[in-house]
């Protein structure tokens, strides 16, 4: 038995709509859309989670701050508007990168700001926080920040380890293992072991998706 | 008032918002940001001269202490002549000294090379006899990781210390990156000045070897006056 | 020259925006069904990017760069905090602008090129290029031709891509792998592909 407290709390609406954003509308596989930039950061875990809460923090901040502002704001300006409030927020997290995590900021360099014209963001602001009201629309951007930002890990979690035998930059795979003859697989390290294993992480959730939907 | 006034004017305050919150974390932030990029600098040259062994790394106010207690700038005139810090002209090239007991120890020069995707930054140390690679680091590069990427690795930069830019009769000959491993492929007499190369980053080498050469050029008046022994600290 | 042509031949194949730095995906994904409208979007990507890139690089060495407004008197000001809103802007607008010129000079190419301007602004290939010339302190000519050759390696990337889509249709996919998965891994082996020019210099 489910305690009824639990049980309580899947009934509510805010978490359907998180379930919804981490699993079955994951961004990275069916909103397609925002997959762009942010894979170039896989390579290593430690980038890929802090490009993670970059992306969290801007998602979720713009959301509140678009939906705080839905009912002043001019319409036949509104994506004007979204813009710039996404520009800022992506431009200060930039900055604060720049200024406390020198060393990651640097590796990396172009991505952060391509998060301006990650369709996620923008599609957020768009889809949900123009009609919904500041509490739900955090919740909601914050959720669609994290489950897009669990795919980048998963993502970097494979990379990382086929590619260079390491977590977090820690060497997991044991030295006798390559004194066996293993060797690392360059291919993960380059681009198209994202595209792959991209393609197969679609594949497993169709899979298991349609598995749920089956019975 | 109407729709296209009040659009106007939400626009114009939203702007001023953005553009003072900007602003604001800009000049706030840029102390510690330029305080950063100094560091990294610091810690590269002290690297480059032998003073940061690696596998110790060391906190932030050990590497400004050190920096300040051995490393001096210099700037070198087209000469070859060593000018303070505070008289140096336009065409000067700056020189990041080590100095023991009043003498100079070893010196580094910035590299700034191109390489496959973009520049690539860093510095190259040589000992006091003006001849010999004391140390080699790179701090900014947006090579390929895993192939050029390498050249920021510890094994590629290790290579590079005891090589010699000049040849027993004291002809510059520049350091080369070689396609590869360096072994029997290479000519007996070319092996002291011949580093490893990155398999799978043969562009990149070449570069950077191009690079290395221009940056060694530019400096070799300094570096032929400290071959001579002719030099002291000013 | 030499340093121009391997520029070129860097962005088109080995450093392709869209293979090895994911940019412009969304587009990517959702045109490349159809192979005229792939083409189409390719060109006017190229089209966008050969006009925009040198833009921006002028407006970043003139007004934005650490003492780019020393022209103006005012060599201590850093203004490159601002390159993202700006670069976006100009896109914006070069974009519109260049919808105007080419619905008043040319219909033909309008009614084939028009629709794809509008979807062009927040292709994250234009403002990643932007940010690239950037990064990597290109002068103006080497800007001029990295613009230009990387909408080359993007159209090429999604004409190649549609094609091989077609070609697809007929191949009997296992039914999860179906659409996007089998879309992604094709474009990974594909990447691979590209990724063999590296060994060309000139």
């Amino acid at each position: 038995m489910t305690p009824a407290p639990v049980q309580a709390l899947r009934k509510s609406r805010s978490y359907k709509a998180v379930a919804r954003a981490l699993w079955e509308a994951n961004p990275i596989s069916k909103q397609i859309l925002g997959i762009c930039s942010a894979l170039a950061v896989t390579v290593q875990l430690k980038t890929a989670l802090v490009m993670s809460i970059a992306l969290t923090f801007v998602v979720a901040f713009s959301s509140l701050i678009i939906s705080l502002m839905r009912r002043a704001m001019p319409r036949n300006i509104r994506i004007m508007v979204e813009v710039s409030v996404i520009a800022t927020l992506v431009i200060l997290a930039d900055e604060f990168l720049r200024a406390f995590m020198y060393d990651v900021s640097r590796q990396l360099s172009v991505f952060v700001g391509l998060i301006i014209t990650n369709c996620i963001v923008l599609g957020r602001a768009e889809g949900y926080a123009l009609s919904n009201p500041p509490c739900k629309s955090f919740v909601d951007g914050l959720a669609n920040g994290i489950g897009y930002g669990s795919v980048l890990m998963g993502v970097a979690f494979l990379r990382e380890l086929l590619g260079s035998g390491k977590l977090f930059g820690y060497p997991v795979i044991p030295a006798f293992f390559y004194e066996a003859g293993y060797l690392d697989n360059g291919l993960m390290r380059l681009a198209p072991g994202a595209f792959i294993i991209i393609g197969l992480f679609v594949w497993l959730e169709h899979t298991l998706l349609s598995r749920k939907k089956g019975r | 008032m109407s729709e296209s006034a009040r659009s106007f004017f939400f626009a114009v305050a939203l702007c001023v918002v953005c553009s003072v919150l900007l602003t604001a974390a800009s000049t706030g932030l840029q102390r510690r940001q330029e305080h950063n990029m100094r560091l990294e600098k610091q810690r590269n040259v002290l690297k480059a001269v032998g003073l940061i062994v690696a596998g110790k790394p060391l906190v932030e106010s050990q590497i400004e202490k050190l920096y300040k207690e051995k490393i001096k700038t210099f700037w070198v005139t087209p000469e070859g002549e060593l000018v303070d810090a505070k008289k140096h002209a336009g065409t000067d090239l700056p020189l990041y000294v080590r100095l023991e007991d009043r003498t100079i120890h070893t010196y580094a020069v910035p590299v700034e090379s191109d390489g496959l995707w973009g520049k690539i930054y860093g510095y190259l140390a040589l000992e006091n006899d003006g001849a010999t690679v004391a140390g080699f680091t790179v701090f900014q590069h947006s090579e390929t990781p895993g192939l050029g990427g390498e050249i920021e690795k510890e094994w590629f930069q290790k290579e590079w210390i005891g090589k010699k830019i000049v040849d027993k009769d004291g002809n510059f000959i520049s350091i080369r990156i070689a396609r590869g491993e360096a072994g029997e492929a290479v000519p007996e007499r070319m092996r002291p000045h011949t580093v490893d190369g990155i398999s799978g980053a043969t562009l990149t080498g070449r570069y950077l070897t191009a690079g290395i050469r221009e940056t060694l050029e530019s400096y070799e008046p300094v570096s032929i006056r400290f071959r001579k022994n002719m030099i002291g600290v000013p | 020259m030499e340093n121009l042509i391997s520029i070129a031949v860097n962005s088109i194949f080995v450093g392709n925006i869209l293979l090895a730095y994911f940019l412009g995906m969304c587009s990517f994904v959702a045109i490349s069904k159809n192979m005229k409208t792939a083409a189409g979007l390719g060109v006017a990507v190229i089209f966008v990017l050969t006009v925009t890139t040198p833009v921006n690089w002028l407006i970043y060495r003139f007004l934005l760069a650490p003492g780019a407004l020393a022209w103006a008197g005012f060599p201590e000001v850093n203004l490159s905090y601002l390159k993202l809103v700006l670069f976006i802007a100009t896109i914006a607008a070069m974009v519109q602008a260049l919808e105007m010129v080419i619905d008043r000079y040319s219909p033909a190419l309008y009614v084939s090129l028009g629709v794809f301007l509008p979807l062009i602004t927040v292709n994250c290939a234009i403002l990643g290029v932007s940010l690239f010339m950037v990064e990597r302190a290109y002068t103006f000519p080497e800007t001029a031709v990295f613009g230009a050759s990387s909408g080359m390696g993007w159209a090429l990337a999604i004409i190649a891509m549609s094609a091989i889509q077609k070609k697809l249709r007929y191949a009997d996919v296992p039914e999860g792998l179906q659409g996007f998965a089998i879309n992604m891994i094709t474009t990974g082996l594909m990447a691979i592909g590209f990724m063999l020019f590296a060994g060309i210099s000139m």
